[in-house]
């Protein structure tokens, strides 16, 4: 019924065309799964939970130049001010802005410095008890800064603060039995009680061995350049960034407010690479498989106007026109078959070759399988068309000719 | 000869346009995607300061304790701590060498006519305008005792001149900076740098300074890097004294040494200043280590052009790869076709030089059609990455090197691809299609 044995002797008396075609198969086979692997990988890192509302979040530089102000006085007004605009949920001066890709980071350790210990890195930020709510993250256990806790200066001094709010991913890394929660953690010599848990909430670098790592300091050290973070309610926060830069110069004028960014643009930015990357990939990818089933196309129609005489003659010797289709199509699975086995080696060994050089992640061979047979689909389509024109072909015309 | 094969050509792209139509867009989006991901990468890995790259060197030093670990490659700390700092730069060797750092300041003139706003600054000795070869619209770098005085002197950038002073030579005029106002000494001829190679810390591409200062001022000022500073020991630092003080790195420093021997001279220096240092209890490894890398060696040890980017050039390679298989095989298709009427030009005398010459003139004049339309799809897939990626503005463009390059890989692949089916078809025995005819 398929006619493999003369289909197959036939392809051997013309091998270039099929070869070629059965290279791009196989390279296409190779790139199209390990693209499509990165792809996911990228879509996944990109779309990862972070804890926060993104979207109801913004943050802003304030450097200021007048120096005829206290300026931890002047910092209170303007948090209670923005605190009190409408649309506004929370507001908090922040030494730094998670998923922004600054920050800080330091050993958390189990004994103080220089005494060894357990010692785990984790990014932190100085910031007082209106984190949470700022930040929109959830506290699972403990509880809140207090006020009191929150030490407050712009000089130097012997006061120091003695409390933090740490990550789960953090607490159990200080400690796996799960018993933290009011402990110490020495931050340099520095002793700090875990007073709080937090869920989720990733620290400033995505791309961190840790992301998970981090952790609230109550400190507000008031400096000429500093950054503000605010929360608004839902839909409000376009509104509430076109207005602060006057508010915060309306409270005091000798500065500068810039950096206005809303918490997903600063994750954007971030992350602007990985986004490039999945782009590209998924262009080429694009067009790499329509350029095969071009040449697919190509191919058929080639065959089909060198055979036309043969076609006709079959017809006219009765053969129907799902034969001369059929005939057609087991020809390409006959090729593609054979460019699929070859693309999978290829493929395994291009993945194998990315992760020996590149920070890229074995292969799963789920992504092999899946694009050979979207490929060897593709290849059928790509056939289709050009199989029915010649079935079309009139038998007439292998007589007329001969 | 050339022309009437040019001619002809034509005559056989008119003749099967489909199939020549098909063949041009395979080249073109082939080239198009390789030019793309090749320019990206010709520009990030291209030499920002040719013609002096391997006479600059970025100093490191090995400040680390026994046992501590960084996460270079190399383990050793990126920067330096501003006591080797200040220590390297008043060394008589060599002639040209300099230590700095990036900050910023609010900007603001006495006038109400501009807005404060807040402009980038690198504080830095007097030689980094000539060793990194700028020049200067107006005046010129501050002297080296208005350095060793902490002197209130500004170099200003063309652009940033333009904003403030509309453009004008504002040599000696006062702008103010945060809480004090500067002298203008200089105005810098705008600098187009690509990649800010000599100050890696926060993004090779960012824009560079507007504001370049004396490094003095830092210890003047009590001024905070705005980059990043990097620990290896636990050390309390609560006065901006103990960190001037502490093993806490965070000063670039670049030397310039013309020569081998300078660069030997230096090497001994920089050994015998840790040597010296050893006395004071610093410098206790066992191996005195110190890294000297020239601007290339620099920016593929910090790794400028990243991962993702030499995987879509590879890639991108196996694409146009695949184009060619493509069209080697149309090419194929349409030679062959071709055969009855190549029989009768042999019969009739064309010798099969001519006919596979005829061949080829014809691929290449599909490469160089296909190559001129990957250019204008390269441009626009570089415009795509301008847009998506605003670090990458200046980065996606093609330089004279990538335009021209563009039509020769675009010709050679194809001439390459073609050489097959033109050897097939000037094989042709015109017998067979002289009996058939």
């Amino acid at each position: 019924m398929l006619e493999i044995k003369p289909i197959f002797n036939a392809l051997c008396r013309s091998k270039v065309g099929a070869v070629l075609l059965l290279i791009q198969i196989a390279i296409t086979t190779a790139i199209v799964s390990n693209a499509a692997f990165i792809i996911q990988d990228r879509i996944s890192y990109l779309n990862q939970e972070t804890g926060y509302p993104e979207q109801d979040i913004f943050k802003f530089n304030v450097m200021t130049f007048g120096t005829d102000i206290n300026l931890s006085q002047q910092f209170e007004l303007d948090e209670t001010m923005i605190r009190a605009m409408p649309g506004v949920v929370d507001a908090a001066l922040s030494s730094s802005i998670p998923l922004s890709g600054s920050g800080s980071a330091s050993s958390f350790n189990l004994k103080p410095a220089p005494q060894e210990g357990l010692s785990v890195r984790a990014a932190y930020i100085f910031i007082d008890d209106h984190a949470i709510n700022t930040y929109g993250v959830n506290l699972i256990a403990g509880r809140n800064f207090t006020d009191d806790e929150v030490l407050v200066t712009n000089e130097i001094t012997q006061k120091r603060t003695n409390v933090t709010i740490v990550t789960k991913a953090l607490l159990d890394e200080l400690y796996p039995g799960g018993d933290g929660l009011g402990k110490i953690v020495y931050f340099g010599d520095l002793p700090l009680k875990i007073i709080g848990v937090i869920g989720k909430m990733k620290g400033p670098w995505l791309k961190d061995s840790k992301p998970d790592n981090f952790a609230f300091i109550p400190y507000i050290k008031a400096e000429s350049y500093t950054q503000v973070a605010v929360r608004t309610e839902p839909g409000q926060r376009a509104a509430v960034m076109k207005e602060i830069e006057n508010a915060m110069l309306a409270n005091y004028s000798k500065r500068v407010i810039n950096n206005i960014r809303g918490l997903d643009e600063l994750k954007n930015e971030y992350t602007a690479q990985d986004r490039l990357m999945m782009r590209m990939l998924i262009v080429l990818i694009t067009i790499l498989v329509l350029i095969t089933a071009l040449g697919i196309f190509g191919l058929t129609l080639f065959n089909i106007s060198k055979r036309t005489k043969q076609i006709g003659t079959r017809r006219a010797l009765g053969a129907r026109k799902s034969a001369i289709v059929s005939y057609f199509l087991v020809e390409n699975a006959l090729i593609c078959s054979l460019g699929l086995a070859l693309g999978v080696v290829t493929a395994i060994l291009l993945g194998k070759m990315l992760m020996q050089y590149f920070s890229v992640a074995a292969l799963p061979p789920s992504y092999i399988a899946v694009t050979a047979i979207a490929v060897f689909l593709m290849s059928l389509l790509a056939v289709l068309a050009p199989a029915k024109r010649a079935a079309n072909i009139s038998p007439s015309i292998a007589t007329r000719t001969i | 000869m050339f022309i009437h094969y040019l001619d002809l050509s034509w005559r056989s792209f008119k003749r099967t346009p489909l199939v020549s139509f098909l063949m041009v867009l395979a080249i073109a989006i082939g080239i198009g995607i390789t030019m793309t991901s090749l320019s990206v990468y010709h520009m990030m890995s291209a030499d920002p300061i040719p013609e002096k790259s391997d006479q600059l060197y970025s100093v490191q030093l090995q400040t680390m304790d026994d046992g501590s670990t960084w996460w270079t490659e190399d383990n050793t700390p990126l920067q330096l701590t501003y006591q080797d700092a200040v220590n390297l730069v008043k060394a008589p060797s060599p002639e040209r060498k300099v230590a700095m750092m990036r900050t910023g300041f609010s900007v603001y003139l006495d006038s109400d006519k501009i807005k404060p706003f807040i402009g980038s600054a690198r504080m830095t000795t007097p030689d980094f305008f000539s060793m990194f070869n700028l020049s200067f619209l107006y005046g010129g770098a501050w002297s080296k005792e208005q350095e060793d005085s902490a002197a209130p002197v500004v170099v200003i950038s063309q652009e940033l001149n333009d904003k403030l002073f509309a453009g004008k030579n504002p040599i000696g005029k006062l702008i103010n900076l945060d809480d004090a106002s500067y002298q203008v000494v200089g105005v810098l001829k705008h600098w187009p740098l690509n990649i800010k190679y000599y100050d890696l810390n926060n993004g090779a591409f960012n824009k560079i300074e507007e504001l370049f200062m004396p490094f003095s001022l830092i210890k003047a000022k009590e001024l905070v890097s705005w980059g990043n500073s990097n620990g290896w020991k636990h050390e309390n630092t609560p006065t901006f004294a103990d960190k001037l003080q502490s093993e806490q790195v965070w000063i670039q420093f670049w030397a310039e040494l013309n020569t081998r021997e300078q660069k030997q001279a230096y090497q001994n220096h920089l050994v015998a200043y840790m040597q010296e240092q050893q006395k004071r209890g610093r410098f206790n490894r066992k191996e005195l280590g110190y890294k000297l890398r020239d601007v290339n060696q620099w920016m593929q040890y910090n790794n400028v052009v990243t991962e993702d980017n030499k995987i879509l050039v590879g890639l991108s390679f196996m694409f146009l790869g695949v184009c060619l298989a493509n069209i080697l095989g149309l090419l194929l298709a349409k030679f062959l076709r071709r055969a009855p009427e190549v029989g009768v030009r042999r019969a009739l005398g064309a010798s099969k030089r001519q006919i596979f010459l005829q061949h080829l003139v014809e691929v290449a004049v599909l490469g160089f059609i296909g190559g001129m339309l990957g250019i204008v799809l390269a441009q626009l897939g570089l415009m795509g990455v301008g847009q998506s990626y605003n670090y990458y503005e200046n980065l996606a463009t093609m330089d004279l090197t990538m335009l021209l390059s563009a039509p020769l890989i675009a010709i050679t692949t194809c001439i390459l691809a073609g050489l097959y089916p033109a050897w097939l078809v000037c094989k042709t025995n015109p017998a067979i299609y002289l009996k058939s005819q």
